[in-house]
């Protein structure tokens, strides 16, 4: 786990996505509906990189973009779908049935105590479930261990040090500190557990600024800084922006078949660079997911 | 208001019925009735129940409306603290949770439940989402109410599940004390029929919704169940419950959890 000391690492998107080779273990900051790295997976779809194993809590539409790109070697996140309003996730499900991809499924509190083991250095820590579940059959890496206090016998997992935590902020700095509002998800874990961390944020602002509104990552454990607007769209990032649901529905729509997904895929994400994302969904729409603030009914209708 | 109400007000009454007052109470993500039931309870005979608000962690929060998504920040409105994901991790495992509400694709008998894969593993029919926090937090919190709006279906509850995602009171390497597991595991099962508890650590009927008969439940379920003998159907609401479930799910939410058919059951007060 190196540090990162250059005191200014404002960089462009492909710069850095560049830093993640192929076959890397990635780690993907953010959950479900919110703060997801969207322009740094865009990013990796664009430029090819595949064979990723990629690690994570809850995920949506960024795991199932990157499935739809046949990214994904492995997929260890606890959960991978659209909750109850638009169900599962069509690229993802469709990956791991026929077998492209190992769905290597874990459990948030896993993923969470062997980031702790990583940024420990320890070379296992024990989780107190899993036993007795079929999770444990996916995972020939856990082991089992006897404590030596209580003969209570435990699962024993491995430290997760993913090669880059890729993470989205409302803001950083030039030299890579990030503000991010609660919930943080593993953002924090990932950025101290992964060998670097890849950030994008809606704004570059001052250090001040960074520093007045809180530090969540520092800039030590931070690679690469990029500003991407809107780079978290379609999920939310506040206290910017909400997520977008009728973007998300229409990708599942498009995504129930491997020809639609690629339509997508080629219209939003190859056909078109960051600057060109924005100008498809429309600026009109990007507003208008700034408009919660204006009222709770105005927050509310946007989910309408 | 109407004297009409429909199943999924009823269904997420009965939810917070199994809330007790002055305890943890927590649900994880894509649990609309979940949500709303723990709302409920909190705003009835649960005013002092700590709840951990679905994947946003935030600390007893009163959410103007419940988003599609559950960790939206709409549901952190009025909430002076929320937790980190190491907070509410950390609280579940070490036993502090008193309650979390889980739901299942598939439902064995024994409360084991299935949220990974239709046809097991790693060749899924189906591959489902995934169990979130569940495999741990299952074998640690207190206790467990579970529910389904798919038990008609006869998909659901089953003999056995193809996968076991979350821990129920057996598994085929044992028995929770054998696994040495300190929740209580499931205490109750809410489905769309009625509502099963666990005597014993296997499913029993206890009461049955007020247009379903004990044929529909056998009919709809794969595995043998006792019967209570005091079976009875499920209590009626009172108009402000009713009101409170409209009132703090005006998006009606809760409903993309039930089938169209199921919605068009309606009951009176």
């Amino acid at each position: 786990m190196a540090v990162h000391l250059a005191p200014d690492k404002l960089t462009d998107l492909a710069t850095a996505v560049a830093m993640v080779r192929p076959g890397s273990m990635v780690a993907l900051g953010g959950g479900l509906s919110a703060r997801l790295p969207m322009a740094l997976v865009r990013g990796l779809i664009r430029a090819g990189t595949g064979d990723l194993h990629v690690v994570g809590s809850a995920h949506s539409i960024d795991v199932d973009l990157l499935a739809a790109a046949g990214a994904i070697s492995v997929c260890e996140q606890s959960y991978v779908g659209y909750e109850q309003d638009h169900g599962l996730a069509p690229a993802f499900r469709r990956a791991a049935q026929e077998g492209l991809l190992e769905a290597r499924e874990s459990c948030c509190d896993t993923v969470l105590t062997q980031l702790r083991a990583a940024e420990m250095g320890l070379s296992f820590l024990p989780v107190h479930g899993v036993k007795g579940t079929d999770i444990e059959g996916l995972h020939p890496e856990y082991s089992r261990v006897t404590c030596p206090f209580t003969g209570h016998e435990y699962v024993a997992v491995p430290p997760l040090a993913p090669d880059a935590a890729l993470v989205h902020a409302p803001i950083g700095d030039r030299q890579g500190n990030l503000h991010i509002e609660q919930p943080y998800v593993l953002d924090e874990r990932f950025a101290m557990a992964s060998a670097m961390t890849i950030a994008t944020v809606d704004r570059i602002v001052s250090a001040d600024e960074v520093s007045a509104a809180g530090i969540v990552v520092p800039y030590y454990r931070v690679a690469a800084v990029v500003e991407a607007p809107f780079g978290a769209h379609p999920s939310s990032c506040y206290p910017g922006y909400a997520y977008d649901r009728a973007h998300l529905a229409s990708w599942v729509a498009a995504a129930r078949t491997a020809e639609g997904a690629q339509d997508y895929l080629d219209r939003y994400v190859t056909g078109v660079d960051e600057d060109g994302y924005r100008r498809l969904v429309g600026s009109d729409r990007l507003e208008h997911l700034t408009g919660y603030r204006a009222s709770d009914r105005a927050w509310m209708e946007l989910f309408r | 208001m109407s004297s009409r109400f429909g199943l999924d007000e009823l269904f997420v009454v009965e939810l917070a019925r199994t809330v007790r007052n002055a305890e943890v109470i927590f649900h994880g993500f894509g649990s609309p009735c979940a949500t709303v039931a723990m709302h409920l309870a909190k705003r009835t005979h649960a005013p002092h129940a700590l709840l951990i608000e679905g994947a946003t962690y935030a600390v007893n929060p009163s959410p103007a409306f419940i988003p599609p998504s559950s960790n939206d920040h709409s549901l952190k409105r009025g909430s002076a603290y929320s937790m980190r994901f190491e907070e509410a991790f950390d609280m579940s495992i070490r036993g502090d949770v008193d309650l979390m509400f889980l739901s299942g694709i598939q439902i064995d008998p024994h409360g084991n439940t299935n949220v990974t894969a239709v046809g097991g593993m790693p060749q899924p029919k189906v591959k489902l989402g995934g169990g979130g926090g569940g495999c741990n937090m299952s074998a640690t919190i207190g206790r467990l109410t579970l529910w389904t709006t798919n038990h008609r279906s006869g998909r659901c509850l089953v003999e056995e599940c193809d996968f076991i995602t979350d821990i129920g009171h057996r598994t085929p390497e044992g028995t929770r004390a054998e696994l040495g597991y300190p929740g209580g595991g499931p205490e109750v099962l809410v489905t769309e029929l009625g509502v099963f508890d666990y005597p014993e650590g296997r499913a029993r009927l206890r009461k049955l919704f007020p247009d379903v008969t004990l044929a529909n439940v056998t009919a709809a379920t794969g595995f043998e169940f006792a019967v209570a003998p005091d079976l009875a159907p499920v209590e009626t609401p009172s108009r402000d419950q009713i009101d409170l479930v409209r009132a703090i799910d005006p998006l009606n939410v809760r409903r993309r959890e039930f089938r169209p058919a199921e919605l068009e059951r309606t009951f009176s007060l």
